[in-house]
């Protein structure tokens, strides 16, 4: 009844200087998914387990509340479509300007696509599927075209890698590309230039115009590490010269290139973290929408770290998180439960400079905005 | 086919009353009986006129259950008691039937006496009201007749709420009124037994939120209270006495301890006695924890937090002040307000629902400008026409204002631990729209641990009728079960049903199948068998045993699927029906047909005669 000396009430106690806001969920499945579909909504999508749930949610109103926060007592999430799935999901992604969002599941040979639905209706039913020439246990990676022609770039290995139209199922581009290095992720930069991360870090960018691609393998690859990447564009009809592609290992190392100049990374350096080769799955690096030059880091354990690139230099020693989210290790949860929980995957709010979403394997659901004590002091 | 039904009275797509008519086995229950707050009019009180056109409920009501006392549960019980007409039994918890009355005046003041209505229970109804009231204890099965009873489980939410369990014979329902599946700070987490009631009636308000965590509310309000101290301001919480009162001050005393803050936190005295004496009476009902700590020591005697003086309300510098009553409408609370609403560096926490018409209410709804009354007499009119009234000034409200609700209600993940826990035949939901709720529905019905469970959302003023299939145990007689047996053809399967015949003696609880026979004698009744006997002339010009077998061969080529025997003493048998062919020495070819049969052969035996007096064939 007392708040005890415990660390994670010491941890609550800290949170009311070091958050503005906390708001902390458990959902009954966990997530390895958090894709925007709106500006207040949300996807999640559960990989426990053969049926897993799909949710579309509505962000508590309290956050969009501005001035009259006080008075919107609102601060819940409220579940506003769901839909079941027969296979546990790996990956989801939305087509803007849509209500469409397409699936990938974990050893499936087809990618499901997804009507989230409107008003009338809270039940997201399941379209169509695209089928894949093979299966992956982490499933297949997905991207949305950026084309007005709702699309989905796919493949488990860079041979594979190709562009379909959804509605039609047409193929509209292949990856010319003889490798079967499995692929780690893969984006489009503006409608005709995608980039593709292989696990093992190669950096592959392609022309939807241009049969060819362009391979980036790493000067200096050490194998057993596994890669992830996070692009940083301005808008998404961007040039490359306007974006940066940071690259992640498993082992904490991390990799900041420039478009124009993929071959040779302007930055290098080493992040403080644990290596566990058995949490690879969760690797996420993403950068921050507003905020300059900042980019978040999770998946080597329950914390999510944020850091300010702006500062970093190959030389020297690890950069320091400019702020590290340690609510999943924190909670009830976690304490009871014999392993502790990884962050799955987190997000960042599309227009609310420092407002994070995160994930973990215990199920629960974060969203926090930290104080930067430089300058919201 | 046996069924039970159910209605939840109001209108539309109405939220915020509950008031559930069912009707099972025979009995006819009212589950709750809340007011709407958000009318003015006569559309606040459940419509009644569903259980009957005009005049009283008593002969249409087996009893009423409040499950908790919240406004929108019991609010119109008194209404509905005293002035529509009820005097039959209300049933609820010890701590329920304690708090409610306090809740009820409270009401009933703001709305006659601050809003000037008329149609509204008086102060006696309420009183009058509650005698009608039977409280009962958590898990004790209460026969309100001999053949319905009710049982109440824990449901956490609010001290003293409890779900219910109604049940006449093998049919049962379970209605959950508000509850809440994680335990906090002052109460436990519902609990319910793998009861398997036919239908689990349950809010749908909930139902589709995730709820943020308790410790990150309390975050919050600690955060609010901190910032509002640090910058020399003063804080003002509105509460009612009981429950969150408790829970806000050990939180505050706490974080001062561990912040080692020094701004003075108050407490107004009548909160304190009254706190401490529900405590007292309903310690079982709050969680381990305040148990262990109350007989520790007092409830109210903390370290930072004390008594509260009036005058208290004009020291300079920062402190926070818990008051009642909670919805600002009167008394401390409102006295504090005024005081202090000026300043923008002081803050109002209001951690709870507020009535339309109190102050409270109105802040909350963002009024930065109130009117309050005076004091002093104001004369105004002409010298013909003169109208005294209250001088009433303009209230600038430029404190900030937070709304922070605290009360405990169980979620999307909430419903289904329930639902894991009771294991439903049938789930209905109220209060929600069928159409927003179809994915809930189908994740109700397809839920691997509870079978064949059906997920229905009647909308307000629906009927839902669900078929049960009550299973009714009867004893069997060895006896009986042996002939049974005896008859052969396939072993009795549940699948495959078979017709029996006996006799069924109903007494006292028990219901008995056996002999015919055995029944008699039980009954000291002799038995009397009923045989018919008819006598067909034919002409044949065979020997009786030919004509005999003529018959015999006659009677199984029409009569294919009987037992037919030829019996070597002279007779047929057909079933039970027994034939015999005499004939007298003066005339041997005129036979006379014998047939014999008893009473259960009837049919059989007049199709025989019939078909017989048609004759032989040749």
């Amino acid at each position: 009844m007392d708040i005890s000396s415990d660390e994670s009430d010491d941890w609550f106690i800290e949170s009311l200087n070091t958050y503005k806001d906390l708001h902390v969920f458990q959902l009954e499945h966990p997530t390895k998914v958090i894709e925007w579909t709106g500006d207040k909504n949300i996807c999640v999508a559960g990989y426990t387990g053969s049926r897993s749930e799909i949710l579309e949610l509505l962000l508590p109103l309290k956050l969009y509340a501005g001035e009259n926060q006080g008075l919107c007592a609102e601060r819940d999430f409220k579940v506003q479509h769901g839909g079941f799935s027969e296979e546990p999901i790996e990956s989801l992604i939305h087509i803007s300007g849509t209500r469409c969002v397409v699936t990938s599941g974990s050893s499936s040979s087809t990618l499901q696509i997804w009507d989230i639905g409107g008003d009338d209706s809270d039940v997201i039913k399941r379209t169509g599927v695209i089928n894949l020439k093979s299966t992956s246990v982490k499933g297949c990676k997905i991207a949305p075209g950026l084309t007005d022609e709702p699309a989905v770039l796919h493949g488990s290995c860079i041979s594979e890698v190709q562009l379909t139209e959804i509605a039609t199922g047409r193929v509209l581009y292949t990856v010319a590309k003889e490798s079967s290095d499995s692929v780690s992720g893969l984006q489009f930069v503006n409608a005709c230039v995608f980039l593709i991360c292989a696990s093992d870090g190669t950096l592959f960018m392609g022309d939807t115009r241009d049969p060819s691609t362009c391979h980036y393998p790493l000067e200096d690859s050490k194998s057993g590490l596994h890669w992830a990447f996070g692009l940083r564009s301005d808008s998404s009809q961007s040039e490359p010269s306007g974006c940066t592609v940071a690259r992640l290992s498993s082992s904490g190392h991390m990799l900041l290139s420039d478009l124009r100049n993929l071959q040779s990374p302007f930055c290098q350096t080493q992040l403080n973290v644990q290596h566990d080769a058995s949490k690879n799955d969760f690797l996420n690096v993403s950068w921050a929408p507003v905020l300059d030059r900042c980019l978040s880091v999770s998946g080597f354990d329950g914390t999510v770290h944020i850091y300010n690139t702006i500062n970093w230099s190959t030389e020297g020693q690890s950069p320091q998180p400019v702020f590290s989210h340690r609510g999943h290790e924190m909670s009830d949860e976690a304490k009871y439960s014999g392993s502790p929980p990884v962050v799955t995957t987190h997000s960042w709010h599309q227009s609310r400079p420092k407002t994070i979403l995160s994930v973990a394997t215990d199920g629960s659901l974060h969203v926090w905005d930290w104080v930067d004590k430089i300058t919201d002091r | 086919m046996p069924d039970i039904k159910v209605t939840p009275l109001g209108a539309g797509q109405d939220v915020g009353r509950s008031c559930i008519l069912v009707s099972i086995g025979g009995k006819n229950i009212m589950l709750d009986c809340g007011m709407h707050m958000g009318y003015n009019d006569d559309r606040r009180f459940p419509d009644f006129s569903y259980v009957t056109q005009n005049g009283r409920l008593t002969e249409f009501l087996d009893c009423v259950i409040i499950s908790h006392f919240h406004l929108d549960h019991c609010g119109a019980l008194p209404y509905m008691s005293e002035m529509v007409g009820y005097d039959g039994p209300i049933y609820m918890t010890h701590p329920t039937k304690a708090i409610c009355p306090i809740l009820l005046e409270d009401f009933r003041k703001i709305t006659v006496d601050k809003k000037g209505e008329t149609n509204f229970f008086t102060s006696q109804m309420i009183k009058d009201c509650m005698k009608k009231v039977v409280p009962l204890n958590l898990h004790q099965t209460v026969q309100v007749d001999e053949e319905l009873e009710i049982k109440a489980y824990y449901a956490g939410h609010v001290l003293g709420a409890a779900m219910f369990q109604i049940k006449v014979g093998s049919e049962s329902v379970v209605y959950t009124g508000d509850y809440n599946m994680t335990p906090d700070r002052h109460l436990g987490a519902a609990w319910i037994d793998k009861c398997r009631p036919d239908i689990l009636i349950s809010e749908s308000t909930y139902a589709t939120t995730i709820r943020d965590s308790k410790r990150c509310r309390e975050r919050d309000f600690l955060k609010k209270v901190h910032e509002t101290v640090e910058r020399g301001g003063k804080v003002l919480i509105p509460v009612f006495a009981l429950g969150r009162a408790q829970e806000l001050c050990i939180l505050l005393e706490t974080f001062w301890e561990r912040m080692n803050l020094k701004a003075p936190i108050y407490f107004s005295t009548g909160l304190t006695e009254k706190a401490n004496h529900y405590y007292k009476l309903f310690i079982t009902w709050t969680n381990q924890k305040i148990r262990k700590t109350f007989v520790q020591r007092n409830m109210f005697e903390f370290k930072h937090i004390k008594a509260f003086d009036r005058s208290y309300a004009d020291n300079p510098g920062p402190m926070v002040v818990f008051a009642t009553p909670g919805m600002l409408h009167a008394g401390q609370s409102l006295q504090i307000f005024k005081k202090w609403a000026g300043n923008e560096k002081n803050m109002l926490i209001m951690p709870g629902y507020c009535v339309q018409g109190t102050v409270g209410h109105k802040i909350l709804n963002g009024q930065k400008k109130l009117e309050m009354e005076g004091r002093a007499t104001v004369i105004t009119g002409t010298a013909n026409n003169v109208i005294p009234h209250l001088a009433s000034t303009l209230l600038d409200v430029k404190l900030q204002v937070e709304y922070m609700s605290f009360s405990a209600h169980a979620d999307a993940k909430g419903i289904m631990q329930l639902i894991r826990m009771a294991e439903p035949r049938n789930m209905l939901l109220v209060h929600g729209e069928a159409k927003k709720m179809e994915f809930l529905k189908d994740k109700i019905e397809q839920e691997v641990f509870v079978r064949c469970i059906s997920c229905y959302m009647p909308a307000n003023g629906e009927t839902t009728t669900v078929v049960t299939n009550p299973s009714v145990p009867v004893d069997i007689s060895l006896n009986l079960l042996k002939r049974e047996m005896a008859l052969g053809g396939p072993l009795p399967d549940a699948k495959r049903p078979r017709t029996m015949h006996g006799t069924l003696i109903m007494k006292d609880n028990s219901l008995r199948l056996v002999s015919p026979e055995q029944a008699l004698k039980e009954l000291g009744l002799s038995e009397h068998q009923l045989r018919f006997t008819c006598r067909v002339q034919l002409h044949d010009p065979h020997s009786d045993t030919d004509t005999l077998g003529r018959i015999y061969t006659h009677l199984k080529s029409v009569l294919k699927s009987y037992s037919i025997q030829h019996v070597p003493d002279g007779t047929v048998i057909v079933e039970s029906i027994v034939i015999k062919v005499t004939s007298s020495a003066e005339e041997p070819n005129l036979k006379v047909i014998l047939l014999s049969w008893s009473y259960q052969d009837e049919e059989l035996g007049s199709f025989l005669s019939t078909l017989l007096k048609k004759g032989l064939p040749s």
